[in-house]
């Protein structure tokens, strides 16, 4: 019963509170705007590599590849995604693993973001989150009368810039997503991180070969 | 024949998770996962003890949706023009509205429940007895709830992870709010030539609809895994939480990254939340 009351009068105090931080846009600070052109310019990068019909397959992932690496924090995404086994791989291990979670990445995401080509995001708000994180929340609009899609950028500062940490689409975190399978296979193998690696390298050829029949049905 | 496998629910967490998301700006203001952040204290790590167990039924699921499930909702698909699709959707959303209500009500958010009364007398009046969905146009548009979620923002912590057979994720939380919210539902009390007649076929005929919606979304999460179980684990709780928290983001709550990286020699573990 305790529990309860407590759940609700918690409940009543911070709902409120979550609208305001969520919406009321407070007055945005040069760091938030910073964050906002900043997902502006990238979201707008990223649209337009995967709208550019003329563009094949392998040209579109090497766009990618290098708005990728000039965009998001790859080191510490790779580092988030081992969970407790970030000091479970030898050097050898981890400098594979680097290079993997890149290509898999790249892989993924090109085809999981192909339903979005020609849309456009709107900004919904920005905030930063303790020195130097900022969370930019957004969504695409489709013009197709399909309802909009929700995408949270959480930012954090790295050589005196924003790069991408983690993306929530719908109320999934990416990263999150990836770490619990990647820190799932490495448990199961008990401990070893061979096992992630291979499973990677599985996974980069069935994405490849996916990607194959989806150009086919395509045309 | 009960039809929805793990990827039938999966899917459905992804259209709720979508329509929520959708719905975020008009809805009203929505309950705060406290039990998102119980759930976390109670667990550090995956929370899945049963996981052999569980991985079976995973890969039963999987069995039973490749040879019967995925081919029927890939049928349907085919065969069925859109406009009718979106018609089946309508009606047993439409049907769903007692439950959602009852929970709207049960969980203190009195605008959601107006929502949700209002398109009830909308959609079965002028959406000719809910094959339309007029309401989503006039600003009412469609949100869900169910008794797993109403116990979660009382508190009640989502428990160990479980997969069951044919209905997928359910841990002992919605497991149970399953249960309830079948006596919150009125076709629950209609007798055809057995009492189980109307809710079975209701629950074929929407996991087939929703295991068709998410055809290539489905496809492409198993074609993207590295696991696929773990996978579908971790959508499950982030859509769940999603859902419990009504859209809201709670950006508080994530977990410390500021001096995560490969090269310091401080032990690090990020706490393991999904």
């Amino acid at each position: 019963m305790s529990a309860m009351m407590s759940g609700l009068s918690l409940r009543m105090l911070a709902a409120p509170l979550a609208i305001c931080l969520a919406f009321a846009a407070a007055p945005a600070s040069a760091s938030t705007q910073e964050a906002i052109a900043f997902v502006e310019t990238v979201s707008e990068e990223a649209i337009a590599i995967i709208s550019d019909k003329s563009a094949s397959p392998e040209e579109r992932e090497v766009a990618f590849r290098t708005l990728l690496n000039n965009n998001a924090d790859m080191d510490r995404i790779a580092a988030f995604a081992l969970g407790q086994y970030l000091r479970t791989p030898n050097e050898a291990q981890r400098t594979e693993y680097r290079e993997l979670v890149e290509n898999f990445i790249v892989k993924v995401y090109v085809t999981r973001l192909t339903d979005y080509n020609n849309e456009k995001l709107t900004i919904l708000g920005a905030r930063e989150r303790g020195e130097n994180q900022a969370i930019v929340q957004s969504e695409i609009r489709f013009t197709t009368g399909r309802q909009p899609v929700s995408v949270d950028w959480w930012l954090v500062q790295k050589d005196g810039g924003y790069k991408i940490f983690d993306v929530n689409v719908v109320g999934v975190w990416l990263a999150q997503e990836q770490r619990s399978a990647f820190t799932s296979v490495i448990r199961t193998n008990g401990g070893n991180f061979d096992a992630l690696l291979q499973h990677l390298r599985t996974q980069i050829g069935r994405v490849e070969a996916g990607e194959d029949i989806g150009v086919t049905a395509a045309n | 024949m009960k039809l929805s496998l793990e990827r039938g629910m999966a899917a459905a967490r992804f259209c709720f998770a979508a329509l929520l998301a959708a719905s975020l700006s008009l809805a009203a203001p929505g309950g705060v996962a406290i039990a998102q952040a119980q759930d976390i204290a109670a667990s550090d790590g995956e929370n899945d003890p049963l996981e052999p167990m569980n991985r079976y039924f995973f890969e039963l699921n999987k069995f039973f949706d490749t040879i019967l499930l995925k081919p029927v909702a890939t049928w349907y698909d085919g065969v069925v023009p859109e406009p009718g699709r979106d018609s089946v959707r309508n009606f047993l959303d439409n049907l769903r509205s007692p439950v959602i209500l009852a929970n709207d009500l049960l969980q203190g958010e009195w605008d959601r429940a107006g929502t949700t009364a209002s398109r009830f007398g909308i959609n079965t009046t002028v959406g000719l007895l809910g094959l339309f969905d007029p309401a989503a146009g006039w600003g009412l548009p469609q949100h869900s709830e169910d008794f797993g979620q109403t116990l979660a923002v009382y508190g009640t912590p989502e428990g160990p992870y479980l997969f069951v057979p044919v209905l997928g994720p359910a841990p002992p939380r919605d497991l149970t709010g399953f249960v309830v919210d079948q006596f919150f539902d009125p076709l629950t009390y209609i007798y055809w030539d057995r009492s189980s007649t109307v809710p079975l076929i209701r629950f074929a005929v929407n996991g087939i609809d929703q295991r068709a919606r998410s055809l290539d979304t489905l496809d492409q999460i198993e074609r993207t895994s590295v696991d696929h179980y773990a996978t579908v684990r971790n959508l499950y709780r982030q859509i769940r939480n999603n859902e419990i928290a009504n859209g809201q983001r709670d950006f508080d709550d994530l977990p410390d990254i500021d001096n995560l990286n490969f090269d310091t020699n401080e032990p690090n573990t990020p706490g393991m939340r999904y």
